[in-house]
Formats: C-alpha cells, structure tokens, sequence
C-alpha cells in the first residue's frame, strides 16, 4: 500500500522466539502430552481466522493474478475465455533492445548541426518495428556516440525507471532531512514538545489530500503558490508548469513525497537517538571530541541498525508509490503501480496488467528479503 | 568571540533552526487553510496572498452542503471503523496464539505474517476484483475486507509482540484457578492489553482511512460508495469552468483536522507504535 505511509511496518526485533524448539524440549523426545497436542489445537484454532482471510484476499487472489498474467484476459468482461498466450505478456512488458543512432547528414556527407547541437537519425527509423514494434525510453551519448533505449512498452520501462529515480533520491532525501530533524529534536529545548506534535501533521494528512495541496501550490500561474514567491524572487516567469513539464513532474513528486515521509524517518531516527545511552557523548566531551566527531564516531554506528530498518522500509513504501502519481500526473507520467492500475481499469488489458503485477511483486520481494534478514538476525542476537 | 557570545549565536542558529522546520511541517496544511477562506475571486489573483483580505466560509458551506462529500465522509467513517474492529478481534486471537502458545509451525506462521505486512497491494488488485466479482460483494463490504490485506499483518505482529511481553505467571495462575485458556485470553490477558490495541487500532484506522488505490478501483462502477481520499481526488466541486481548488482546500482541512486532532491526542502511542520495530532489538 503506497500511499498509506509508514503505518505498516513491523516491529523489528519481532516476536519470535522458537516455539518449536521449547515444545520439543518439554516433549523430551517422547509423543507430545495431551496438553500440548490440546495448546497447538487451540492455537491453530486462533490463527485459522487470520489465515482465512489472508488466502481469500491475498494468496487467492494473487494465484489468480499469476495464472492470467499468461492470458490474454480482459478486465471485466465475461463474454470471451481468456486464452493461454505463455510469456506473450511479460515479453511485450520486458523487451529493451538498445540501438546506436546514426548522425543525421547532408547532402555533403557532414553531420547536421542545430542550434550548436549535432543531430542524429530519429529512433523511429532504427528501433526494430517486427515482429513487435519498439518505441523510445530515452536517448543517451555515450564515448562521442548516440544510443537510444528502445522498449516494446516504454511506458512500462519507463514507468519502472521513473519509480527507481523517485525512490531514490525521494528516500536520500528523506533521510537527511530526517536525520538533521531527529538531531535537533534530541536536544533539550522549549517548545521540544510542541515540535514533536507538528511532526506528526504531514503524517496524518491523507496522501491524495496532500497531493491536491501541492498541486494547488505549485498550479503554473501566479495564483500558485511557487508561482508566486518564484516569480517575486526572479527565478521563474510565473509560469512554471511543474506538472506538464517532463523535466519537472518527477521534482514534483519527490518533493511531495518528502514532505509527506521525512516526518516518518525523523521519528524513527529519534527513537533510535533516544536509546544511545548519553555516557558516551559526556565521556567524548571530556576527551575533547568535536560535534562532527562525536557524531560519526557515536551517532551513526549506534544509530545505523534504525537507520537501515528505517531505509529499506522506506524504499519498499516508495517503489509502492500510486496515489500522488496517480491524483497528480493521471496518465502523463506513470509510476509502476499507476501504470499498471491504468493498464487494468482504462485499457482492460487485464494479462498485461497482471504480467507487471508479477513484475512489481518480484522487485518488491527482493528489498523485502533483505528487510526481514536484517529483521530475523536481530532477533538471534 | 568570547565563548558566551557563542553560544548565544549557537542558540540563535539553533532556534532558527526549529523555526524552518516548523514552518517547513506546517505551511501546506496552514496554505490549504488559508486558500480555503479565500474567495474565488482572491483565489485566481495573480500573485497569491499570505492572508485572506476578506476571510469567507463560502467553500465550507459548499462542501458541507454537497451530497457527495457528506456521503464520503459516512463511507470513510464506516469502512475505517469496520477494518478496525475486525483486524483487533482477527489479530488478537492471531497474536495470542502466536505470542503466548507452543506450537509446530509458529515460527514460519510468524515469518509468513512478516511478510505480509509488506505485500505490495497493487500485485493483487486484478485478482481481488475477480474475487469481489465471484463473491457479488458491494463496493463497501468489499473495500473492508480487501484492507484486511495491509491491517490484519500489521497488527498481529504488534499483538504478538505484546502478547509475548506480559509475563506467563499471570496466564498459569489463570488456569491454576481453573480458567480454560480462552477464559485467559479474555480476562486476563486481553484487558492488559488495551493500551496496545488502542496504538495498533489508531494505526489501522488511520491507514483504511487513507487508502486510494483499492477504493478507487471497486467504485469505478459504484461512485456512491466512494470514499474520502477518491472524493478528494475526484472533486469537481460546485463550479463547472475550473478546478474548484477553493472547495477542494476546505475538503482538504474538513477531512485532516480530525485526523491531526486524533493524532494529536493520542501522539505518545502512535509514535511508539510507529517505532516499536527500529528500535528494539
């Protein structure tokens, strides 16, 4: 669930001690007791709800979505039995092919060049167009040569590129910003606890709430907001269009996503704070530690066990991203899951959809590997 | 400089500091506020102003009037309170079981709640609505149990957490008293437990509340069960020629002040719930 921040996470250093391993032991090698066959009874009885529900929407739905993503099913129509098209689906979703282009020459035989830019072929001559049709991601140089990345769905490639760049920089961001906001909440001040609670007002805003405040903040006229102090400040005509313009629409997103989460990681950052035991920083003071010192030498070791739990949670939470792409940018630029909400809902291209739902699931499944190691080896601490 | 004069501007930067980030937290919501008591006329002006000239109720009235945005509200209100209720029963018989029993197979059970709690919802969009699809269930019903996805794990592994906290001596005098292990779980255990079913019950309602990607998808076909955040996204307001951001910002701070004040007021438990995992070893 994109969009609904943070609430998700599981307490790290979880429950988990091994049942198993006591149950055993109790059993002394022998059958176990009546008792203990009667408290697993029991205890599966409590769980059966939980697990219930989980396969009817979850485990179900997701086998379902697996099976058609090798269909060519349709969203909601009943009328035609979805065939079976094998990898049909993941193919057109998945096919890159990476072509270099031809300088653009005259008639005598010197490349074309433009407003002091050299020129190149268009993509559309060099990309493949059978058996499937290739369309431009984007156009790189590289060593003095042009290439262009061609993809069967670039919209797809390009919505998983996009939904990359934005996790990225959204969660460095995050972080820092958390970082220097935890730093500073750690110290004794008035107003320490009014601060606290201003934290949590980003927070608590809905994420489509917050995406209509932003884009009425930065509309591209002078009545928006941004719009408005640019143009007082001269670094923008007052007609900055921050949501058509492509270079702009990923800016936009990361600052709403930062505003929205940086709250998020500064908490965590400050419980993390809160348990180096503060002996170390008056011992550091009495050896005469700078500030800068004390913090990589204290701060960010202790700190890092959080600091990861707290990163990889919020990367899962990103690459999730949907409601601001969806409310804000609608079909002018994709992240991964609006896309694929889109290729269900709009286009019915229910198969395809499913296919990069697949996708989706395999990227995520990688950080959330990671996510519980790091979880499981605390707990064997 | 001597060392006090220092520390004087040490305390000023520091100040200067908070006041950024304080004013970095608070201006969108302070700006939805104040756009939302402009009037439409103030609204377009060219440049926009800090304060309202003539502060109006005018987008209020409008929001609250509309049929819609009250019929979100209701179906907000239903469809979080429900997804609460049912992930705390759900959860807490999960959680007991699992924080407070001896069992084979709890400890892949605990790894497969993990898990869940990061299951990413679009991966299975396309197949929950079959399922809706197959059950005939409406718009409503079908968003409460389609949160479950991202309430129930969640809570379960904050419950199982608690559970296993709370000493086993209470649970043994239980039954050395003759109470069968369910009397336990509901006398004893469950009322202990109160403080982290309001932490883990704040968190699940504030996320049903907030959810946007099932809820868009189940009312395409059933606008009247939209619920806020679909609303907030859809709004067209009264006025037709443009986006009525007027009424869209009294919208906004109509469905977040409640939020912040529930926030606000129970802030010590959301913020250990949040960071009960990071911290603890």
């Amino acid at each position: 669930m994109e969009g609904s921040p943070s609430a998700s996470r599981g307490p790290g250093g979880g429950p988990a001690e091994d049942g198993e391993g006591r149950a055993r032991r109790d059993g002394g090698g022998r059958k176990p007791s009546l008792l203990a066959r009667a408290e697993a009874r029991t205890a599966w009885l409590l769980l059966a709800p939980t697990f219930l529900v989980l396969a009817i929407i979850a485990f179900y739905p997701f086998s379902r979505v697996v099976t058609s993503s090798f269909t060519d099913a349709r969203f909601a129509t009943t009328t035609q039995e979805p065939r079976f098209i094998g990898l049909a689906n993941y193919r057109r979703l998945l096919s890159l092919t990476v072509r270099e282009l031809p300088p653009l020459l005259d008639e005598s035989g010197e490349q074309v060049v433009r407003n002091g830019q050299p020129q190149y072929e268009s993509w559309v001559r060099v990309l493949p167009r059978e058996p499937l049709r290739y369309r431009a991601v984007f156009e790189f140089s590289l060593l003095g040569k042009r290439y262009v990345l061609g993809a069967v769905t670039s919209q797809f490639v390009r919505a998983i590129w996009d939904t990359s760049v934005f996790t990225v920089i959204a969660v460095a961001l995050e972080t820092v910003l958390g970082m220097i906001i935890a730093l500073a909440l750690n110290t004794e001040f008035r107003g320490r606890g009014m601060m606290r609670a201003a934290m949590l007002v980003p927070w608590a805003v809905i994420t489509t709430v917050s995406a209509r405040i932003w884009e009425w903040m930065l509309q591209p006229t002078r009545a928006g907001l941004f719009n408005a102090v640019g143009s007082r400040l001269g670094f923008t005509d007052g007609q900055t269009d921050f949501f058509g313009s492509p270079a702009l629409q990923l800016p936009s997103m990361i600052a709403m996503d930062v505003w929205k989460t940086t709250p998020f990681m500064a908490l965590l950052l400050l419980a993390g704070l809160s348990t180096i035991p503060s002996e170390l920083y008056e011992a550091a003071e009495v050896d005469g530690a700078s500030r800068i010192r004390q913090f990589v030498s204290i701060t960010l070791p202790l700190l890092s066990p959080t600091l990861a739990v707290a990163l990889i949670f919020r990367t899962l939470d990103s690459l999730r991203v949907f409601d601001i792409f969806q409310v804000v940018l609608g079909n002018r630029r994709f992240s991964m899951a609006s896309y694929t909400q889109d290729l269900l809902i709009n286009q019915r291209d229910m198969g395809a959809s499913s296919a990069a739902s697949v996708v989706i699931f395999v990227i995520i499944a990688v950080f959330a590997v990671l996510y519980i190691r790091m979880l499981g080896e605390r707990r064997l601490e | 400089m001597n060392r006090g004069a220092s520390r004087v501007v040490g305390r000023v930067l520091f100040y200067l500091l908070i006041a950024v980030i304080f004013v970095y937290l608070m201006f969108p919501f302070y700006w939805a506020i104040v756009s939302a008591l402009k009037t439409q006329a103030e609204l377009i002006r060219t440049p926009a102003t800090l304060w309202p000239d003539d502060p109006v109720l005018t987008n209020f009235r409008a929001v609250l009037s509309s049929v819609t945005f009250r019929r979100a509200l209701l179906n907000s209100t239903i469809v979080a309170s429900a997804v609460t209720v049912l992930s705390l029963i759900v959860g807490s018989f999960a959680g007991y079981a699992l924080g407070k029993m001896r069992f084979r197979g709890k400890t892949p059970s605990l790894y497969v709640i993990l898990a869940m709690t990061m299951f990413p919802q679009i991966a299975v969009l396309a197949g929950l609505y079959a399922v809706i699809r197959v059950l005939g269930t409406p718009a409503i019903p079908s968003m409460i149990l389609s949160y479950l996805l991202f309430t129930l794990p969640f809570t379960v592994w904050v419950l199982t957490s608690f559970f296993r906290g709370l000493p086993d001596s209470l649970l043994q005098a239980a039954q050395v008293d003759g109470a069968t292990l369910f009397q336990a779980f509901r006398l004893v255990l469950l009322p202990l437990t109160a403080p982290a079913m309001v932490t883990t019950g704040l968190l699940a309602f504030i996320q049903a509340w907030n959810e946007y990607l099932f809820a868009l998808t189940f009312t395409v076909i059933d606008p009247p069960a939209r619920t806020v955040p679909v609303a907030i996204a859809l709004f067209t307001g009264t006025v037709r020629r443009q986006e009525p951001f007027g009424e869209i910002m009294a919208a906004a701070v109509i469905v977040t002040i409640p939020l912040v004040v529930l926030v606000l007021v129970f802030q010590q438990r959301i913020v250990a719930g949040l960071t009960a995992g990071a911290v603890k070893g």
